[in-house]
């Protein structure tokens, strides 16, 4: 893989920030066109479904322009359903911001017979979906939402923007299936665009603690002042430097399978443990619905979840028995 | 070595050398390990840049190999991999060597640089101060001029490898102490000079590595003062910045040597197995291992950054927090996983629990020594962050 260029990289993010703050006045499939008209879905999809066909070194930018824009839609999942998807007609669909796509993170179903039944959890935002990925035993597949046994219902997650649903199915027609590597590519791919978002949540939880504490006056000073708050800030600054750091190298070595699961698990381990700071640091005011740290901090608890952060650290200790035995 | 080796090519040599050139013994992650003696240390590594794996980016007319910062990195990578001895002239490689290469004129760098890559001179560095820790711009070593010398008087304290070193990189005032950062000037003085006693003391793990230096009118030739008389605070704090983030650039594989030494260890003994099988160490296990990742996702990229001749800023600051508190939170863990032996565990566990006794004690000081974490932190908020200062 080639590193892109930092002016490239840059470039994405200026159209992803200014994307993302667009969305906030539509609603989901308004968020579709507008993402899709930037370009942004179709980064990883193929030419032939209207993508762009680039690296994840230029879906970093975009996904952690959404993390730090609180972004209320599937991005995430819907480019890399877009990219899995290949030349499928429904790939262009998800491009093109005509259809909705998300992908149901836990659970999932069994195939019998050529229809699908099972549960599956964690999927941001089924219920204003058309299409939704649901795990296999190995590999996935992709039902119509709003198909024939398919119900969705609204799940238990903590995320308020791209709220978690539940996925029920009973001898639903799949639409189309993935293997086990293209499951895994997919997965890969999320680990290390969820530490994107997280990375960008962390910057922008950090950003507000700063202004917050240079402006509120306690003891005649204003907060910034004192150094427990400084150190605290540049704990967050130092957590958002880690994330970037392993997303960094992971790129480099994309074969290297520790490298890569090290972004994701730096951004569960530090990011979550940042925005909690930042939101301390608002005193009071960190606690009312209307700040939206406890926003941040509730996706990013989500995604911890949907990436499986602990059975991702079982995996690597795993990893480490089985090389040292 | 051949010329102009670059990227694998390099490697492949440094393969070779150290499959060739490492002695018995001195691996300590290895059965039949033997602490080396100074003397040992002072061979190997003089034998390390021979061979070509030291002193890798300086130029060849000052005894160095001429090549990147990249192949530093690999014969790092290498190293590391191998629980080889820690240098015993980082301070010169690194601190003294890179300030010489900055500000030094070309006699000073032709007499020398070579000399302390071939280890036929050892430094050490004469900064902190007993009123000056953190603060350093307070130092009161001051350096007056007399002739064709400089007199040095005052006292440095904590200074690493003094009781063996030859030269000493000093920091001292030429200007008022009210100056803070002007005035300074940096010296490479020599250890045998009439009017220095060092006074070894002795550290936490029982070593007596670092001393208070008393300097009673010591005479340091003219030719020996480094840069300007008012350079000297400039030249550390930027030689400095950058040697926080490239200094033992080993570190993050020395450190996956020592968690799979760890696991090895473990493994032997059938309680200490059973305790990392059981899943209830895993997390930490994981965290320790994506600890080393970040270390190096601060590392590699860094090094790229400079190979291209771009700036680094602060981000050494952002990597020393990082690695010195990580390897805090590894040996914690290993003495709590080794401490669970029964008492007739065998030389394996024996011989890791003597490494990480000794990593862990050892370790408290890696919070301490260039730089502490606060002033680290400290640094993140002025300088990166730029948070507003009180008026
Ligand atoms: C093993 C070892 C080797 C060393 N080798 C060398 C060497 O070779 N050459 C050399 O010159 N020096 C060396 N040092 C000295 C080292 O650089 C100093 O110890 C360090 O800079 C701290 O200074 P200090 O010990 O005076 O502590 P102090 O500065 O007195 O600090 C004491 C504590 O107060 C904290 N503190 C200080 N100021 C602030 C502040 N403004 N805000 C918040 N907290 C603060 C510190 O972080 C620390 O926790 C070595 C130290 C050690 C432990």
């Amino acid at each position: 893989m080639t590193i892109a260029t930092d002016d490239a990289l840059a470039a994405f993010a200026t159209t992803a920030t200014s994307a993302v703050a667009q969305c906030a006045g539509l609603d989901p499939r308004g968020r579709a066109r507008c993402l899709a008209e930037a370009g942004l879905i179709g980064v990883l999809a193929a030419e032939a479904s209207g993508g762009l066909a680039l690296g994840l070194d230029h879906a970093v930018p975009v996904l952690h322009a959404a993390g730090a824009g609180l972004l209320g839609y599937p991005l995430l999942e819907s480019m890399l359903l877009a990219a899995a998807l290949g030349e499928r007609p429904e790939a262009a669909r998800i491009v093109l911001g005509d259809a909705t796509a998300t992908i149901a993170w836990s659970g999932g179903a069994q195939l019998e017979g050529g229809l699908l039944s099972g549960t599956a959890g964690r999927a941001p935002m089924a219920d204003s979906a058309d299409l939704v990925l649901v795990r296999l035993a190995d590999g996935a597949a992709l039902v119509d939402a709003t198909g024939p046994g398919v119900i969705i219902d609204a799940g238990d997650g903590l995320d308020l923007e791209a709220a978690e649903c539940r996925v029920i199915l009973s001898g639903a027609t799949p639409l189309a299936l993935l293997d086990g590597d293209a499951m895994d590519a997919i997965l890969q791919g999320a680990r290390l665009l969820w530490a994107a978002a997280i990375g960008g949540a962390v910057e922008t939880c950090l950003a507000a603690a700063v202004a917050h504490t240079s402006t509120r006056v306690q003891f005649g000073k204003a907060l910034v002042s004192f150094q427990s708050l400084r150190h605290a800030m540049a704990r967050q600054k130092l957590a958002a430097e880690h994330i970037g750091a392993a997303i960094a190298r992971s790129l480099m070595h994309p074969d290297d399978r520790l490298a890569r699961a090290a972004a994701f698990a730096a951004a569960t381990r530090f990011g979550a443990s940042a925005v909690e700071s930042a939101l301390q640091l608002h005193g009071g005011m960190g606690f009312t619905w209307d700040i939206p740290m406890h926003r941040h901090l509730r996706r990013i608890r989500a995604w911890d979840a949907q990436g499986d952060a602990p059975g991702l650290h079982r995996r690597l200790a795993a990893d480490l028995l089985a090389a040292n035995a | 070595m051949q010329p102009g080796l670059s990227g694998e090519a390099f490697r492949a040599h440094v393969l070779a050398w150290l499959a060739a050139n490492v002695p018995a013994g001195i691996r300590i992650d290895q059965p039949g390990y033997q602490e080396p003696d100074l003397e040992a240390c002072r061979a190997f590594e003089a034998a390390l840049h021979k061979g070509g794996l030291a002193g890798i980016t300086w130029p060849v007319e000052y005894g160095g190999h001429g090549l990147t910062i990249r192949e530093h990195l690999i014969a790092n990578q290498e190293i590391g991999r191998r629980g080889l001895p820690e240098s015993i002239n980082s301070l010169g490689k690194e601190l003294a060597g890179p300030i010489i290469l900055a500000i030094g004129n070309e006699e000073q760098k032709l007499r020398l640089l070579p000399p302390l890559l071939e280890m036929k001179q050892i430094w050490c560095q004469g900064f902190s101060e007993p009123g000056a820790g953190s603060d350093l711009a307070g130092l009161r070593t001051r350096a007056t001029r007399d002739g064709d010398h400089w007199r040095i008087n005052g006292r440095k304290i904590w200074t690493s490898a003094s009781p063996w070193a030859d030269r000493c990189l000093l920091l001292a005032r030429t200007g008022a102490l009210e100056d803070r950062h002007k005035g300074l000037a940096l010296f490479a003085m020599r250890m045998d000079a009439p009017g220095v006693t060092v006074q070894p003391i002795r550290q936490i793990d029982g070593s007596t590595d670092f001393a208070e230096v008393i300097l009673e009118d010591v005479p340091v030739d003219a030719a020996d003062a480094l840069g300007a008389p008012d350079e000297g605070w400039g030249a550390a704090v930027r030689v400095l910045s950058i040697e926080r983030a490239t200094n033992r650039m080993y570190r993050a594989w020395r450190f996956e040597n020592e968690l799979s030494h760890l696991m090895r260890a473990c493994r032997s003994d059938a309680t200490l197995a059973g305790l990392i099988g059981s899943g209830e160490y895993h997390r930490r296990l994981a965290e320790i291992m994506v600890d080393i990742e970040i270390i190096k996702g601060y590392v590699e990229p860094t090094v790229e950054r400079l190979a291209e001749g771009e700036a680094i800023g602060d981000r050494g600051s952002l990597m020393k927090l990082h690695w010195s508190e990580a390897h805090q939170r590894f040996a914690v863990l290993a003495m709590e996983l080794l401490d669970q032996a029964p008492p007739g565990a065998g030389d394996e566990v024996a011989a890791a629990r003597a490494r990480f006794q000794s990593t862990y004690l050892r370790g408290r000081a890696e919070t301490i020594y260039a730089g502490t974490t606060e002033v680290q932190l400290g640094i993140i908020a002025d300088r990166m962050l730029k948070l507003p200062r009180e008026r």
